[in-house]
């Protein structure tokens, strides 16, 4: 029954497709961050529908779409760039075949982000993808969300839509970031949107939607989730003009929230200051020294997956109080092998060494740097149909930095969302030096006023 | 039960604004230029008027 109801949308999708060929790009998006081929059974996973939406937004841009106004950025070629780097240290890889899996998904992504920003030359088109990125991420959130608030979760417990394999957005930590991360892209849709003029309909379900997105790091116990919300939190009160009685709200909300927390949940966040005592986090770190160790004597990687080859041993402190109220503090001895990055930056360093984990600052932060400049030349516009661009552009560096932020404990170096985010970035850089370059335009022949004319 | 609810609100939705998009010409294009206007600056009726 799912399949037959994800055939009929995507036919619609498509069908619309056949009138606005921009909506196929938007649903190749949905595609990329829904998986709908991963959520049915049978009819679904025999048919490249990922690959049908490329090739038809790809084609409909070529054959009917205006490319007088395109333009391109040099962040487009850096993303070139990377594709051909990573494409090398694919056939020069440690482990070959998984290197080529991975590959077989970095390059479509990549690709995708380099074409996105070409097809972004309206406001609406920038809307329209992000509208389309945060309602397909929310098909997994609002799920996380009511199931949180139902049940209260637990860390890799949370069943999201049941995708057992855990992969895509559907991975606990990874989702914790991106629905941390598309909170400011959520208001800024829900304030400033034309395709769902605000009204309280749309406030109502944004609010309920950020709330679900902060329900996600709670019913995942992610703990990167909880990072990323901090954070946010202190980068939307830094743009706050009421910032004492906001402080104030938000404190009172947190300390209300507090007692609804599932005890696993708090129990867990402990561990981010006690990691000593905790496997996962002595993990990671054994991990990063190894890259650090591999990428002295590797310095241009070792291709996708180069994790494989790691094995280390470390030592964990468990505390236990013991029932006569004694506390014993053992040292244990853990020996490990194949284990991954989990963190964006090691990933980076690891699999493509120092180039490619340079490329990869300069292509991410360069971007934030680019909108964040954006914003500034825009902030005090006075021209209403200009007005959008300075929060968008807040809204985007936001959510980008979050992203980034949440990178620091999850391997997403590579995910399709990030790209996506970067490629509207960049269409927003090109779209706000096209009004510039309009409004200093003049005609070839200059205007004379009608009266004087007359 | 939530699987399907979060599903067909979220689809809905897209599908909603999609069908929105058609009725949108500033999708494409946001200032439609007549070339005449590009060139000289306004459409050689308004100068006949003028």
């Amino acid at each position: 029954m799912r399949d037959l109801v994800f055939i009929a949308f995507l036919a619609v999708m498509f069908l619309l497709g056949s009138k606005r060929p921009f909506i196929l790009i938007l649903t190749y998006a949905y595609i990329d961050i829904v998986s709908p081929q991963r959520l049915t059974y049978y009819l679904l996973n025999s048919i490249p529908i990922s690959l049908i939406a490329f090739v038809g937004a790809v084609g409909a841009w070529m054959v009917f779409d205006n490319k007088s106004d395109t333009r391109l950025s040099w962040r487009q070629g850096l993303l070139l760039l990377m594709l051909v780097y990573c494409g090398l240290t694919t056939i020069y890889a440690d482990f070959p075949i998984d290197a080529a899996r991975k590959w077989d998904w970095v390059w479509k992504a990549l690709v995708f982000a380099i074409f996105l920003p070409l097809t972004l030359r309206t406001r609406l088109r920038i809307e329209a993808l992000s509208l389309v990125m945060v309602l397909s991420a929310s098909s997994i959130i609002i799920n996380g969300g009511m199931k949180t608030a139902l049940s209260g979760g637990g860390y890799g417990v949370l069943n999201l839509m049941g995708v057992e394999n855990n992969s895509g957005l559907y991975e606990g930590s990874i989702i914790s970031t991106v629905a941390i991360c598309i909170i400011p892209m959520i208001l800024f849709l829900a304030k400033h949107g034309t395709i769902f003029p605000p009204d309280w309909r749309v406030k109502a379900f944004a609010y309920a939607l950020c709330l679900a997105c902060l329900l996600i790091p709670v019913g995942t116990e992610a703990r990167t989730g909880l990072i990323c919300a901090a954070i946010l939190g202190g980068l939307m009160f830094i743009h706050m003009k009421r910032k004492l009685l906001m402080g104030m709200l938000g404190a009172l909300a947190l300390v209300c929230a507090l007692p609804f927390l599932p005890s696993s949940f708090t129990n867990r966040m402990d561990t981010i200051s006690n990691y000593q005592g905790d496997e996962s986090a002595s993990t990671r770190l054994a991990v990063w020294m190894w890259t650090l160790d591999y990428v002295k004597t590797h310095p241009f990687g070792g291709g996708f997956d180069a994790y494989r080859g790691n094995s280390f041993h470390y030592q964990t402190v468990q505390r236990t109080v013991e029932p006569s109220g004694n506390i014993r503090i053992e040292t244990i001895n853990v020996v490990d092998k194949q284990r991954a990055y989990h963190s964006s930056y090691f990933e980076m360093l690891g699999e493509q060494g120092y180039a490619g984990f340079l490329l990869w600052l300069v292509i991410n932060f360069g971007t934030m740097i680019q909108t964040e400049r954006v914003r500034r030349r825009f902030r005090d516009t006075t021209d209403p149909a200009k007005a959008w661009i300075a929060p968008y552009a807040l809204a985007m560096s936001q959510g980008h930095l979050i992203y980034m932020i949440g990178s620091f404990f999850v391997g997403i170096a590579f995910q399709p969302f990030v790209f996506m985010l970067i490629a509207l970035q960049i269409g927003l850089a090109t779209y706000a030096r096209r009004l510039e370059a309009d409004a200093g335009w003049q005609p070839i022949l200059p205007t004379r006023p009608v009266a004087a004319a007359g | 039960m939530i699987d399907n609810f979060s599903l067909l609100l979220s689809h809905g939705l897209i599908l909603v604004a999609c069908w929105r998009l058609l009725s949108r010409p500033d999708l494409d294009d946001e200032n439609p230029v007549d070339p005449r206007i590009a060139f000289f600056g306004r459409r050689p009726r308004e100068r006949e008027d003028a």
